[in-house]
């Protein structure tokens, strides 16, 4: 069993309440992003299709991010969810460059890194993710991965199209993706 | 604040929105302000002061102030509702809000129609999933417009593309496909037996007792009085839908199809869009879909979007002060109030909220403008004209949260205290759905020297010399304990409300110690006074088998006589002639009393200096402007996450932009007669060709030197012209683009705050 997220990117409309939730919970300055949400369009006039992704950190159970720290800031935690721990960082940011989904994010006028948490401390006390509560659409879900695969159906994937292929890295990941979010003539948009 | 070089009588009146700032006392402020009131009002009278908001009710400061001290010259604007003002008259609800069914009732239908419209974009909250439910309980989307949008896309709507303004073409062609296919035994789509009951005017047969022309609709779809059928391969020329999106959309509305057509008002926010709102309930009438469980076609706006019907749950309205007659009738339109301030005259027609006279034109001499509540520099068509008309009268006084466009471009400023820093609910937040009630608190002590729009009226009053109870009479601490005690809720058999709140003696104690002070009686209801202030909202609890479901015109179907609409037949009127009445009678452009084609001004037929030649003209693209989720309208366009978050590109059909050498991200310059922009491009297919897309509600920054407004102001490129009603018509203006040669933009969230440092 792992714990990550799950989403639902057939009820995603991209309006990044998640993303600013994530913000306000973090209080992260313009420019640092522990969740973000990106737009891809797919297909030609008229027959285009949009669809919006949400990342944040992916909670790897074989991270990169966590064997490359030459300090052990980047750890995991005993519910296996990637912590990081401020006071042992040397802001050498070898995670920012090990990890495919640029989850780690480097703060210079700390000198430190810093990467979504999985709001482990609002977990801890009992309650969802900011990101996941934020969610109009109730499209965000974070678990036990094995319990959301049973919740929401076998057609359940770990990676699509736009993500790099990290399947060595065993991200913490369930999508229920758009069918045309499979195609391979997506191209990234400003929505 | 004051400007540095404003002082009484205008001062150097070109500085504004370039000058310094002063800070000044709260005090000096107010004499100011109430002497530039006193010298508009003895020196010329109190027409010379204008108020440019809307809706008196979300903020009666400036109202009842200036009503009290003889009144303001007002401004009317069509705003969001386009020319869906006067559909009363034609028998739909006032302004054509609400009309269809509740969010259960939906979930009925087979066919759901987005007529225009993003509700994920639009009306945020919990819409958009509760229409997703209808989506999931079986029902198929077809969304219309020019723009494949986040909703459409989210519901895989079939997507029947039409140009903005062009609607009624299509929708013209829509009816003629439907009388041409229908035959009442092979082929049945037209519920006659609805048409003859419930509407007049279709035929020769059922005309209106008041029609004088002796012309109908039928006959004028088939081409009798303009040698013209209105078929699908004339409208297709102008509207660009393909023939067969347009036949299967007709065949989609038959009687035997369960249909609820949903409309926003991106349609009607159009020149010459009068006949719009009229057309699209004739055809839901044609398929007899009102009135029936899975049948409607009514609103789709804001709280209502997808959910119809009365409150369940609302709060308490007596803490409204009474709202007094304003003593002056100078009423202007938004699309002609700058050139009634610059020109010294504008043309005074009937009116959407007072009167309906046509008084023809009159002289004005506008002095003091007054903005409170609403920046209608970048919410009135024509932007630059706006800025043009503000250097030009005496004394701009702002109410503002923060340096919004109205700020930027007045002589005193006053800073407003937000919702968060009083205990008061301030105008929306009263507004969120039939079935939640939200009952907002202060949660910050006010910050720096902010004040509230009330006190400020108080302290005016004084030195105008009036009681401020006069204005005033009940004080903001009564007004939002009115605000939670007289909230009411459906009882549970649906019939009647009944009290939310129970209130004890104890209870008004505790108020008065802790929240504010106020008068109260013990009452009994749902829940404790003390509860709701804690938890801040209440909600029904909704199921498909409630009492609370809704069905428009279901009384009006079942008994047409009895319950008539508020139409002079009392049925839909598909020939209306106190419409066509009140429109022509304002001067500005004709219709006839059932749906007609009308060239649109700035719409797409004049892309082309020569349109049957279709040889391009000047600006030979239609820019449109939708709701944006990175501010609400021209509200918070200053928020750093927000604007990190939403970029406010301009968007363009790719092929367009390929065509020009425009790439995604590259800076482009757009322009029309009556301003520039620059904005990142945005490339999509989903979007028509030849069509542009810039979303609504940036604050303009304009450069001095260049003109260039970089921020992307709508209003920038919108015409401060109108037609009809006086429609500020937000989607139909023409442009033309390029590749932007100067320096490229940097993105928004890099900008400097809008702050102000002092001298």
């Amino acid at each position: 069993m792992a714990l990550g997220f799950y989403l639902d990117m057939t009820m995603c409309i991209g309006c990044r309440a998640c993303q600013v939730a994530c913000k306000d919970k973090n209080n992260l300055r313009v420019g640092i992003l522990f969740r973000n949400v990106h737009n891809y369009e797919t297909g030609a006039y008229p027959n285009s299709k949009l669809y919006h992704y949400s990342s944040a950190c992916y909670h790897c159970t074989d991270a990169k991010c966590v064997k490359g720290c030459p300090t052990g800031a980047m750890h995991y935690a005993k519910d296996g969810t990637v912590q990081h721990d401020d006071e042992l960082c040397i802001g050498c940011q070898y995670c920012v460059w090990n990890c495919p989904y640029e989850a780690p994010q480097y703060i210079d006028e700390l000198n430190i890194v810093k990467k979504c948490d999985s709001c482990k401390d609002i977990r801890d006390a009992g309650e969802n993710p900011a990101c996941v509560d934020a969610c109009p659409m109730r499209c965000l879900e974070f678990g036990d991965l094995d319990e959301l695969r049973k919740k929401h159906g076998a057609d359940l994937v770990t990676s699509i199209p736009i993500l790099p292929t990290s399947s060595s890295l065993k991200p913490s990941i369930l999508i229920k993706p758009r069918s045309y979010a499979l195609e391979l003539d997506f191209v990234e948009k400003e929505v | 604040m004051k400007r540095k070089h404003w002082e009484p009588g205008g001062g150097n009146k070109e500085l504004r929105g370039r000058d310094e700032w002063v800070r000044i006392s709260w005090d000096e402020a107010l004499d100011y302000i109430a002497d530039g009131l006193k010298d508009a009002k003895e020196n010329y009278g109190n027409n010379s002061i204008l108020a440019p908001t809307f809706f008196a009710a979300a903020s009666n400061f400036f109202h009842n102030l200036l009503s009290a001290y003889g009144g303001y010259t007002f401004l009317e604007d069509t705003g969001s509702f386009g020319s869906f003002w006067f559909a009363h008259l034609y028998g739909l609800p006032p302004k054509g809000y609400e009309g269809a069914n509740d969010r259960m009732d939906l979930r009925k239908a087979e066919t759901v129609v987005l007529y225009g419209g993003n509700p994920a974009w639009a009306s945020t909250g919990n819409r958009t999933y509760n229409m997703m439910q209808v989506k999931k309980a079986g029902a198929n989307f077809i969304y219309v417009g020019p723009e494949y949008n986040v909703s459409a896309n989210l519901f895989d709507a079939k997507w029947i593309r039409v140009r903005p303004g062009t609607d009624t073409a299509f929708l013209l062609a829509v009816v003629y496909t439907m009388l041409k296919e229908d035959d009442p035994v092979s082929n049945p789509i037209i519920d006659w037996d609805f048409l003859n009951s419930y509407t007049v005017g279709f035929d020769a047969e059922h005309m209106p007792a008041d029609a004088k022309l002796d012309e109908n609709f039928k006959d004028y779809i088939l081409g009798k009085y303009d040698g013209q059928p209105k078929t699908p391969e004339w409208a297709s020329e102008i509207c660009g839908t393909p023939v067969e999106d347009i036949v299967w959309y007709a065949r989609e509305m038959r009687k035997d199809k369960k249909v609820s057509i949903l409309h926003s008002y991106a349609p009607s926010r159009c020149n010459n869009a009068e006949s719009f709102p009229q057309l699209l309930m004739a055809i839901a009438a044609m398929g007899g879909h009102f009135g029936k469980p899975g049948h409607s076609c009514g609103g789709m706006h804001d709280q209502q979007a997808g959910n119809c019907g009365p409150p369940l749950v609302y709060a308490g309205t007596n803490y409204d002060m009474p709202e007094l007659p304003n003593p002056v009738d100078d009423i202007i339109y938004a699309p002609e109030v700058w050139d009634a301030i610059l020109e010294g005259k504008y043309n005074r027609t009937a009116t959407l909220t007072r009167d309906l006279n046509n008084e023809g034109m009159r002289d004005i001499d506008i002095r003091v403008i007054y903005h409170v509540c609403r920046d209608a520099l970048a919410a009135v068509v024509g932007t630059n004209k706006g800025i043009e008309a503000h250097r030009k009268v005496d004394l701009v006084v702002a109410h503002t949260l923060s340096l919004n466009s109205v700020a930027q471009y007045a002589d005193i400023v006053l800073p407003i205290a937000t919702q968060w820093e009083i205990q008061y609910d301030q105008g929306y937040l009263r507004q969120t759905s039939r079935e939640f009630q939200m009952f907002p608190s202060q949660i910050t002590e006010p910050l720096y020297e902010v004040q509230t729009d009330q006190w400020i009226g108080e302290e005016l009053a004084k030195r105008l010399g009036m009681d401020p109870k006069i204005p005033f009479p009940v004080s903001l601490e009564q007004r939002y304990y009115d605000f939670f005690a007289g909230a009411q809720v459906i009882n549970e058999a649906g019939t009647d409300y009944e009290n939310l709140v129970t209130v004890t003696e104890d209870d008004i104690v505790w108020w008065n110690q802790n929240v504010g002070k106020a008068e109260g009686k013990p009452q009994q209801g749902r829940i404790g006074l003390k509860q709701l202030k804690e938890v801040g909202f209440y909600q029904v609890p909704r199921s498909e088998d409630d009492n609370y479901g809704h069905i428009s015109y279901e009384e009006f179907v079942k008994d047409p006589g009895g319950n008539p609409l508020s139409s002079k037949s009392g049925k839909f009127e598909i020939y209306c002639q106190s419409y066509a009445d009140v429109i022509n009678g304002m001067g500005r452009s004709k219709i006839k009393p059932y749906p007609a084609y009308a060239r649109v001004l700035n719409g797409y037929e004049e892309s082309f200096s020569d349109f049957d030649k279709r040889i391009k003209g000047d600006y030979p693209y239609q820019i449109f402007n939708v709701h944006y989720l990175r501010r609400a309208d021209t509200a918070y366009d200053n928020i750093p996450w927000l604007k990190e978050a939403w970029t406010s590109p301009v968007f363009i059909n790719t092929q367009d932009a390929i065509e020009k050498g425009v790439k995604d991200g590259d800076t482009v310059l757009v322009w029309n007669q009556y301003g520039k922009i620059l904005r990142r491009a945005s490339l999509t297919n989903r979007l028509m060709p030849g069509c542009i897309n810039l979303p609504n509600g940036a604050w303009p920054e304009i450069e001095e030197d260049t003109g260039i407004d970089k921020a992307g102001g709508a209003n920038t490129l919108c015409a401060p012209v109108a037609t009809g009603i006086g429609v500020s018509g937000y989607n139909t203006n023409l442009v033309d683009f390029e590749k932007y040669k100067g320096d490229p933009l940097t993105p928004d969230h890099l900008w400097p705050l809008r702050v102000i440092n002092y001298l």
